[in-house]
């Protein structure tokens, strides 16, 4: 079969209307119509592999009580109800959006579905793989949200008239390989941070209403918990074996995925002006802030945190953000120039990183038992 | 599997889509038990598949698996962590609206 059958399975208009008109016997419904019009986005996961082995040796007896007491109020999956579109979604008028701001809230919920996809492929391929019934809970449950976040934010891009497209399924997919223990640093970090970015921006719209652009925001408290526990389970496998945090070597790697993560999302933020405008967020502000949330929370089971009010911290991350925009310009012009620009540019940014990477992070004592609940 | 030689094999599998308002989610299962190691490709044959929204759609097929040399195993387990940003939600996608 080379041909699409149905509309909805083409990757273009043409192809769609081709596919309709093989189905002479059946009218064009609205529905129909609706997705011949939409525009295609493609989806573009990455794909792991990882020492399962490993992982399916990992024993929480250490934490057995935080550990059960986490999975049953996971099990309970008190959200289940949550992400459901009621009379609080307002109707969005995409076609009266300014352009610009459409284009880069657009480009925010497509590049939040495939982290959430990611993380559902990943978390899905580690519950199939493993026999530990701990950890293989644990993975199918955090599949469970992180497929719920894509799906709602999958519908608020159809309202826009944008269609995920899943493409890479059929394309040539390379898996790429993560240490167990990367793997915890990373998740640990990406699903607290995310937490802190979420509650910040609900915080201020409940503050600044007026700011409040699109409903899904108002989704984002209750959303950013499922995100909270997620990073609650890896920080007590991290527990599970104190080295992981201890070790001189662990302790680099830990530094070097804090300021790593964080200096991404300095650099991603400013690169979306308008859209924190019409928060009515200054991103300075903002990064600081989540910055600020994500280390007190990290503090349960990361040994130290970063500097961030250190002389070098914010001058650093705005010169990394301008070499991040000579890296982008030189691309675009290509040729010579265009790959020396690109090439100092890098080398600029190599510079920011490790200048970041050097200050001295600030100590502390990690507390005996980790868990947390959701404060901000 | 050979140092610098890449091998290719062929495994049934199911491809599992979700097109729903309570899940968007893909997933790729062997059905003989085929495990892909690090530095691996696969290619699902066929054409392209994708759930109308609102449903689920499961589909058998046939995939080729290429194994990766030794060498290149070993560069993958190497380098591979460094792909973690992906994970969050404000990585740079390389996402193209057609």
């Amino acid at each position: 079969m080379n041909k699409p059958s149905h509309s909805a399975f083409a990757k273009t208009a043409e192809e769609a209307l081709a596919a309709q008109d093989a189905l002479d016997a059946e009218p064009m419904t609205s529905e129909m119509a609706t997705e011949v019009a939409m525009q295609n986005t493609l989806l573009t996961p990455r794909f792991y592999t990882t020492d399962f082995d490993e992982m399916d040796a990992i024993d929480v007896t250490p934490v057995r009580d935080d550990w059960d007491t986490l999975i049953a109020q996971m099990k309970a999956d008190p959200n289940n109800g949550h992400f459901k579109k009621n009379e609080d979604w307002d109707s969005v008028d995409w076609d009266g959006m300014e352009p610009k701001l459409k284009a880069e809230f657009i480009d925010f919920l497509i590049s939040s579905c495939t982290a959430e996809f990611s993380g559902c492929v990943l978390y899905k391929e580690m519950k199939r793989r493993g026999s530990n019934s701990d950890i293989t809970t644990l993975f199918q449950l955090m599949a469970r949200d992180e497929a719920r976040h894509a799906g709602f934010i999958n519908d608020a891009l159809r309202e826009a008239g944008i269609r995920v497209n899943l493409g890479f399924l059929t394309q040539k997919k390379k898996y790429t390989y993560f240490r167990p223990k990367f793997i915890y640093y990373a998740t640990y970090l990406s699903e607290k941070i995310g937490y802190a970015r979420y509650i910040t921006i609900f915080r201020h719209l409940e503050a600044n209403p007026e700011h409040r652009f699109h409903p899904i925001f108002k989704w984002f408290r209750e959303w950013c918990n499922d995100e909270f526990s997620h990073g609650e389970a890896f920080a007590l496998l991290m527990k599970t074996d104190p080295k992981l945090t201890e070790s001189f070597t662990n302790k680099l790697w830990i530094k070097f995925f804090l300021t790593a993560v964080y200096s991404t999302m300095w650099v991603r933020d400013h690169q979306r002006p308008v859209f924190h405008d019409a928060l009515g967020v200054d991103t300075t502000w903002y990064g600081q802030e989540v910055f600020r949330k994500t280390s007190e929370i990290s503090k349960q089971v990361f040994p130290f945190t970063l500097d961030i009010d250190h002389p070098r911290w914010v001058p650093m991350l705005n010169k990394m953000e301008a070499a991040s925009r000579q890296v982008a310009k030189g691309k675009e012009e290509g040729g010579i120039g265009g790959t020396a620009t690109r090439v100092v540019g890098m080398a600029k940014a190599a510079y920011c990183f490790i200048s970041l990477l050097t200050i001295p992070a600030v100590h502390h004592k990690v507390p005996e038992s980790t868990r947390l609940e959701p404060a901000y | 599997m050979g140092l610098l030689t890449r091998s290719t094999e062929t495994a049934p599998c199911e491809v599992t889509i979700s097109h729903r308002f309570e899940e968007l989610s893909a997933h790729v299962k062997f059905l003989n038990g085929a495990v892909v190691n690090p530095g691996d490709s696969v290619m699902v044959h066929g054409a392209e598949i994708m759930a109308p929204y609102g449903e689920i759609v499961s589909e058998e097929r046939t995939a080729t698996i290429t194994r990766a040399s030794w060498l290149e195993q070993q560069w993958t387990r190497w380098t591979g962590d460094f792909e973690f940003m992906e994970l969050c939600e404000f990585s740079f996608s390389e996402e193209v609206l057609s």
